[in-house]
């Protein structure tokens, strides 16, 4: 048995003149939650609108389980209702003129089970989010976070081997938000569901994904874990819009060297093997030490400005890489205009593909 | 498999096209084949009677200029100082009722929307009622008094103008106070952060932006007042003061009737009010006037103290003079054997209302007022929901030219287009000329904007996701609209047809050109009873329609009520 979920292949859609998504290819593995993060405008939100089977590719193919949901050679487009995908969206569309429980039990009702299966069913959903107390409300009386619940609950309702989620934290307020990450990550290790998820934030997209794919301006930048993407950015892009890097011109010198624009060498890692017309490295903001470590890129310079954020502080530094950006941990603080060393390891200067 | 599922893809595709192009013809030919005929009918300059045309000039267009030359000047003096009464009611309204603490503010706001579903006829028999030379009650207080003389005579230009500025004024605060509402209120209060005074905020903030929002409600309520036909109708025919409407009206009544000269003056105003009408949505969409935003502020309204119950008072004088004095002046009228408001003098009875309810034509125009509201109501809301449908969720390619021509008939003035469709189905070899079927087929195409118009604005409030939603649960496209779609809808489909139902049922400037000796109805037998018989039997007329429209309306408010409430 195969162990992918969905395969996109070379997907192409098109609006009008605009080409939204340009060639994009990705598979999701059986359970896993993979997450597409990008700017507004990046084609994420079409790709997995696609998948859904609500906007029509114009090129590529979409298969889901070795069925081919769209491909556009075959001219075979599936209709939505009949792909057994399920999704959350970004306006929650709970319908307001039925009750909680109506709602949940949709997808159900589709499928035209047992009224006892329903039952069941629908308050096993709820018990899930928290709002079986609620099952009798009219949807039009819930607030924000509770119409993200019972839109949770619907999605899940009916058991579906995938389900799509279309920025479904936006319309949160920060604090509800992050309550609600830890939720849907527990809730998707609960749920043993394949799901694709899609986001701007890139905090969210770290914290709750198995694998993030990248993209900007219809194509992929990236694709990796977490951790890969943070630590290996290939490109600029990826390394400017995922945390927070300080980004260094110049030029590679081979075997591991890299000669910044003011002339300093710095010892640096590449994420693929270094084609030697590289002119960037990032160093990530939280990766830098303000004392001279042994055996690390060393590189002297001063304290222009001091912001104190409270979970961190962060420095701005005068070196002659340029201004550096450093966040450091709220103690042992710096006064403006002390002279520091800036000290990063070889492992956290990373070469930029482009 | 694969293949099945292609051709199925192909044969969607074609069966949209059909579908699109079987909609644009239908349309078309409702709505722009009447105007083609028009077009011909005022070039034509031989036998007026006589189709195709034997022999064609422009002489019917430079006729207006020559002999109805008086006609311009009447129709331009009265839609000038209507206009300036309109603008000048709906500013003072807006100002009041969105700037200021006025009590009873929400209940007010209600209260304007009345004189709109008033209709301009009932209104203007009312003032003729109210204000007539001698007989007006008015003028039989003022006599009462001791006086002598008349103190007031609706039938001058002014009293033309002061009707239709009545029942436009609400119209005007609509536009105005939406406008007002769309300034942010950020914009003063930096104004008096910065040390401007409340005056001098005022004269270089508020007033500079809310300019464009009157100038616009200005045009249009001029290009309204054009075409505006009911007031000149009633009061202006017995003074003899002719507009444009009414002379296009009177050229039709002519033996022979003069066909080609009607046509020239109906195409020389739809031309000038689609010229104002395009103007103003230019100047609206146009994108100049960055206070327009679309988006509600909830201004601080300024205190007034004292003050504020005489701008109170204001809110309600307006309400008085447009709803409540009309509607008490036809019931007194309508009440009684010879009208007086000398109350010793009265003599009441009911006679009116049976000789109203029993009179054959009478009860045969209501009927069919009524069967034609029904009937054009629910197939047009129908049809019009499909129409919606298509416009604004479909992908079918040509939808933006379906919605243009939905729109069209919306820019021509009412009476220009009955007076197209009589010319057109005079000649078109289908015989339902001076049927009740033409009248439904003018009703359902004028009423195209106004169903169409209402029904879109309840599918855009509907997120596209409530229905996407579904089709991901699994529900198919029929499922989907009986679970979904259809019950969001329910209640602006109701409200579209009781909207519909009533401007059936007091449509006037079409049905006056195609009712036929078999086929009355109840608004033109309303005018020629007002011409022919006693006022006592026309207000008894008049008021048993408003009481049909006041019906529909309780309902449209309880209705409109659960809406905002199901779906806030």
């Amino acid at each position: 048995m195969s162990t992918t979920r969905i395969e996109v292949r070379d997907l192409v859609i098109r609006y009008g003149d605009t080409t939204a998504v340009n060639g994009v290819s990705f598979t999701v593995g059986r359970g896993e939650h993979v997450t597409l993060l990008g700017p507004s405008g990046c084609g994420k939100t079409t790709t997995l609108r696609s998948i859904a089977g609500l906007e029509q590719p114009v090129a590529g193919s979409i298969t889901i389980d070795g069925q081919a949901m769209y491909d556009a050679k075959a001219r075979r487009n599936v209709p939505a209702e009949q792909r057994g995908v399920s999704m959350v969206f970004q306006s929650y569309a709970v319908w307001p003129h039925m009750t909680v429980f109506d709602n949940v039990a949709y997808g159900l009702r589709v499928r035209r089970q047992g009224a006892a299966e329903i039952k069941a069913a629908v308050e096993r959903a709820l018990d899930l989010v928290q709002m079986r107390h609620l099952a009798d409300r009219p949807a039009s009386k819930l607030s924000g976070g509770q119409q993200q619940r019972v839109a949770l609950a619907r999605a899940v309702a009916f058991s579906p081997t995938v389900v799509l989620f279309d920025e479904p934290l936006s319309n949160l307020d920060a604090k509800l938000r992050a309550e609600m990450r830890v939720e849907l990550r527990e809730l998707q290790r609960r749920l043993d569901i394949t799901s694709v998820y899609v986001t701007h934030d890139q905090e969210e997209a770290l914290a709750i994904s198995d694998r993030v794919i990248v993209m900007n301006v219809g194509v992929i930048e990236q694709i990796g874990t977490p951790e890969q993407i943070y630590n290996r950015p290939r490109s600029r892009f990826v390394a400017d819009f995922v945390g927070s890097a300080n980004l260094v011109k110049g030029r590679y010198a081979g075997d591991g060297r890299f000669e910044t624009e003011g002339g300093v060498a710095l010892q640096a890692v590449a994420g693929h093997a270094p084609h030697g017309g590289e002119t960037e490295v990032a160093i990530r903001t939280a990766y830098i030490d303000l004392e001279p470590r042994a055996g690390e890129n060393q590189v002297p310079g001063t304290v222009r400005q001091r912001l104190f954020h409270g979970d961190f502080v962060q420095y701005v530094i005068d070196s002659p890489l340029g201004a550096l950006i450093v966040r450091r941990p709220p103690v042992d603080l710096l006064d403006e205009g002390a002279a520091v060393t800036l000290s990063f390891s070889a492992e956290h200067c990373v070469l930029l593909e482009r | 498999m694969t293949l099945a599922s292609g051709a199925a893809v192909q044969r969607r595709r074609n069966w949209q096209a059909i579908v699109t192009v079987a909609l644009l013809l239908v349309v078309g030919f409702l709505v722009v084949l009447p105007m083609v005929f028009l077009v011909e009918a005022s070039l034509n300059v031989g036998d007026p009677l006589a189709f195709p045309p034997e022999a064609y000039g422009l002489k019917n267009y430079f006729a207006i200029f020559d002999e109805d030359i008086n006609v311009l000047w009447n129709t331009l003096v009265i839609a000038v100082m209507a206009t300036v009464m309109a603008i000048l009611i709906g500013f003072t309204l807006a100002w009041i009722l969105t700037r200021t603490n006025v009590p009873g503010r929400a209940l007010l706001e209600r209260l304007m929307e009345l004189p709109y579903y008033m209709t301009p006829l009932v209104g203007a028999l009312a003032w003729a009622v109210l204000a007539g030379p001698r007989s007006g009650f008015v003028n039989q207080l003022w006599k009462g008094m001791g006086f002598s003389g008349d103190i007031a005579d609706i039938y001058t230009h002014f009293g033309i103008a002061w009707v239709m500025a009545l029942f436009e004024g609400t119209v005007a605060f609509v536009m105005i106070s939406a406008s007002m509402k769309s300034m942010d209120p950020a914009l003063e209060e930096s104004a008096r952060v910065m040390g401007a005074s409340k005056l001098r905020t005022m004269l270089t903030v508020t007033l500079p932006l809310v300019m464009p929002g009157v100038l616009g409600a200005t045009l249009f309520v001029f290009a309204e007042m054009l075409g505006s036909f009911a007031a000149a109708l009633v009061i202006g025919i017995p003074a003899r003061i002719y507009v444009i409407t009414t002379a296009i009206w009177d050229s039709t009544l002519s033996y022979p009737p003069d066909y080609g000269r009607a046509s020239a003056m109906g195409l020389a105003l739809f031309v000038v009010m689609f010229g104002m009408l395009t103007f103003y949505r230019h100047m609206i969409v146009g994108g100049s006037f960055a206070t327009i935003t679309g988006k509600a502020f909830r201004p601080r309204p300024m205190d007034m103290g004292r003050m504020a119950w005489v701008l109170f008072a204001v809110c309600c004088l307006y309400v008085f003079l447009a709803v409540i004095l009309p509607v008490a002046a036809l019931l007194l009228t309508s009440l009684q054997r010879f009208a007086t408001v000398i109350l010793s003098q009265a003599e009441f009875t009911w006679a009116n209302y049976q000789t109203a309810l029993s009179l054959g034509p009478v009860r045969t125009a209501m009927a069919n007022s009524l069967m034609l509201g029904f009937g054009v109501a629910t197939v047009g809301v129908i049809v019009m929901a499909v129409l919606v449908w298509i416009i604004y969720r479909s992908t079918l390619r040509g939808r933006g030219a379906i919605e243009y021509l939905v729109m069209f008939p919306g820019a021509v003035p009412r009476l220009v287009f009955g007076l197209a469709l009589l010319w057109a189905w005079l000649n078109i070899p289908i015989p339902i000329y001076g049927t009740l079927w033409l009248l439904a087929l003018a009703y359902f195409t004028v009423m195209l904007p106004l169903g169409v118009r209402t029904l879109a604005g309840v599918v855009l409030q509907i997120d596209k996701s409530l229905e996407e939603c579904a089709r991901v649960c699994g529900a198919g496209w029929g499922y989907q609209m009986r679970t979904v779609t259809l019950p969001l809808l329910k209640p602006g489909i109701l409200a579209a047809w009781l909207l519909i139902f009533m401007a059936c049922v007091r449509e006037l400037g079409a049905s006056v050109f195609l009712m036929g000796p078999n086929a009355k109805v109840i608004a033109p037998s309303i005018v020629s009873a007002f011409a022919s018989s006693g006022t006592e039997l026309t207000a008894a007329m008049a008021l048993i329609q408003t009481f049909t429209v006041i019906v529909a309306l309780v309902i449209l408010f309880r209705v409109t009520r659960g809406v905002t409430r199901e779906l806030s």
